[in-house]
């Protein structure tokens, strides 16, 4: 017997890039976020061939919980051929050897910045949202120790105090994406900039969502069948954007979020999920094409 | 398909990249030994805040970034990351380390000499345009000293502690394999010690620059006087697996130590070290190391502040990454733009009290 026998060839990258410690720690890292919903929990995050702020964070959960059976699917924007969504793609694929689709319906594991898919996802799915920032107090409070601090203390009383400055000045709630909800009833989450139309669909899922910012070195989780409610008063009901009314000039859907395009004398829109837009032309043009259940219809979030 | 073709998607990123690295042209072995050869300060800068020793892949990064430097110290650090980590080295101690230059601006003289070593300090600098118009510059020859330099020298701060002069620290002792490493565990407020040390250590030379000058202009609370500034070659001392140390070769350091009198009847001390010869980088970190303790949250000086916003791979990452699409975060905030315009303005008789 060799010790070549005994050992593996030398490679430049472990399977799955990251090594097994890295994978090891982020494991750990998402048992802790799953057993306390909503709680940041500190890692070291690597680095990875891919500049911070372009989806690190996502990045290292996906490639850690990635198999060579996982289908993924990855979407920026609501796109899944936006630039930065292929550049993940392709890697993901490369590094893995899993396959990749463009279908919600047919992933196990979906890579998302900023969008959660218009059709419901189901238990064996995963969603993976790239974060920013992960911090929902960092507007009332920038320093992140004092920050930790106040999420111990459930002190969200600033923030509270912010939605009703809002309301006095602008005589609505002006929190764009990102908008902070309470999850489980205890911690405050940012849940990553996703526009107040999907925060709903986290709200008691049956999927799982797992929250990951690399550059801030934070991650946490919306475990399934879990509250996600945002941060409202009694008086001062959530709304979400005002596109239940809007039809996508390509694909003739309507009810779902839409992106704005400036057209000369007003605007067009069009589906941000782009591929339930494309399902929805192919279905048009007379392919067989299954369209999932949605979240939304006729622009109203069933329950 | 019309639908897709009209976006950019695979194709487009792939002609992009093709486009950049169409600028560099081929990378021979040539000419990464050029550029190692060639330009050693910055190869020693790049290995700083990539944290990793390794003159022929900064070399290496360098040449395949087209010397773009955050590139170049991305590329690194993604290698580094992957790589197992052997064993930790023994601490490198200053007294022990072979010193090419020490000086110290304290003192007219300090025990074991002032030593200028390779500095551009007193040099004019002047363009060498005769190379433009075709002629070379060749530096002329160093003349060997009569009396060859000491090659270690005690640190300063050990005399001033034997005169009382600075407080000797109660240092707590680590084992050397449990000393905390900031690449594999998360960098948490009020920081380990030796976190702030190494994160000081990779920290973007420009971004140390920038707030530590803040801080002698007089944003800081503590004027640095350079007690003592070092560079080295120390040698990294490796165990063997039957048990016995020894040195796997020599890494370029610098090491400052900046000291301010304002204080209670002793000097207090700023810290600062990193991987490669960079001397406006050690200076910058220690004063920023002078200036940490005390300093209210979110000032300039602040420990929690200055790590976070010199970390030159997150801090370049997020300044690019604001090139990627933003266009649902900015529907949804244009939706509460009309949605606040068109809202009646409550009259200011019905404001709440």
């Amino acid at each position: 017997m060799t010790l070549a026998a005994l050992t593996r060839e030398w490679r430049a990258f472990s399977y799955g890039f990251l090594d097994a410690s890295a994978k090891r720690e982020i494991r750990r890292g998402l048992v802790k976020a799953v057993a306390i919903p909503g709680y940041q929990v500190p890692y070291a995050s690597r680095e990875v061939p891919i500049a911070r702020g372009w989806g690190t964070g996502g990045l290292q959960v996906t490639l850690t919980l990635l198999n060579p059976r996982h289908v993924v699917k990855v979407i920026d924007q609501g796109a899944d051929d936006s630039v930065n969504a292929a550049s993940i793609r392709r890697f993901l694929t490369r590094v893995s050897g899993a396959a990749a689709t463009w279908d919600t319906l047919a992933a196990s594991l979906i890579q998302s910045r900023h969008r959660v898919p218009e059709e419901v996802l189901r238990d064996d799915q995963i969603l993976v949202l790239q974060v920013p920032n992960p911090e929902p107090l960092r507007p009332v409070e920038p320093n992140m120790s004092i920050a930790r601090q106040m999420h111990a203390d459930a002190d969200y009383g600033r923030l509270w105090l912010t939605l009703y400055e809002q309301i006095v000045r602008s005589g609505r709630v002006m929190h764009g994406a990102a908008y902070p909800s309470m999850v489980n009833g205890r911690h405050v989450m940012a849940p990553s900039p996703i526009p107040r139309w999907d925060v709903p669909k986290l709200h008691m899922a049956r999927h799982l969502t797992i929250l990951s910012a690399g550059r801030e070195k934070r991650l946490y989780a919306v475990p399934p069948f879990t509250r996600v409610e945002p941060l409202v008063f009694d008086d001062v009901p959530y709304r979400v954007e005002d596109h239940a009314g809007l039809t996508c000039h390509r694909s003739g859907l309507k009810g779902y979020f839409m992106n704005e395009i400036p057209q000369d004398g007003g605007a067009a829109f069009e589906v941000s999920d782009s591929h339930l837009g494309i399902k929805a032309i192919r279905r048009r043009d007379g392919e067989a094409v299954v369209i999932g259940e949605t979240w939304y219809r006729n622009g109203e979030m069933q329950r | 398909m019309a639908y897709v073709a009209t976006r950019g998607g695979e194709h487009a990123i792939e002609q992009a990249e093709r486009l950049y690295r169409a600028q560099m042209g081929t990378i021979t072995p040539t000419r990464v030994a050029e550029i190692e050869r060639a330009l050693p300060h910055l190869i020693d800068r790049v290995m700083g805040e990539a944290s990793l020793y390794a003159p022929d892949l900064a070399a290496l990064a360098l040449a395949q970034a087209g010397g773009d430097l955050y590139e170049a110290i991305l590329l690194l650090r993604a290698w580094r990351t992957t790589q197992p980590r052997g064993q930790i080295a023994a601490p490198v101690r200053q007294e022990e380390s072979l010193a090419h230059r020490r000086i110290s601006a304290a003192f007219k003289d300090i025990p074991g000499g002032q030593i200028l070593g390779p500095t551009l300090d007193y040099s004019h600098r002047i363009l060498a345009t005769g190379v433009v118009n075709g002629s070379d510059f060749v530096p002329p020859p160093v003349t060997p000293a009569a009396k060859p330099a000491p090659a270690h020298h005690p640190s300063l701060a050990a005399w001033q502690k034997a005169q009382g002069l600075v407080d000797d620290v109660a240092a707590t002792p680590v084992e050397r394999d449990k000393i905390p490493d900031v690449t594999r565990e998360p960098l948490l407020f009020p920081a380990q010690r030796a976190h702030s040390l190494q994160s000081l250590a990779r920290a973007d030379t420009g971004g140390l620059l920038a707030l530590g000058y803040s801080a002698m202009r007089g944003y800081g609370n503590a004027h640095p006087t350079v007690n003592e500034l070092r560079l080295s070659e120390a040698d990294v001392r490796v165990r063997h697996p039957r048990g016995t140390e020894f040195s796997a070769g020599r890494v370029r350091t610098s090491q400052a130590e900046v000291v301010t009198t304002r204080g209670n009847g002793t000097l207090k001390l700023g810290f600062a070290a990193t991987l490669g010869w960079n001397e406006v980088k050690v200076i910058a970190a220690a004063t920023l190391d002078l200036n940490a303790p005390g300093a209210p949250k979110n000032s300039p000086v602040n420990e929690e502040f200055v790590l976070y916003h010199t970390e030159p791979v997150e801090a370049s990452g997020f300044c690019i990454h604001f090139k990627l699409p933003h266009y649902v975060t900015f529907q949804s905030a244009l939706d509460n733009l009309r949605g606040a315009r068109v809202a009646p303005q409550p009259a200011k008789a019905e404001e709440p009290a």
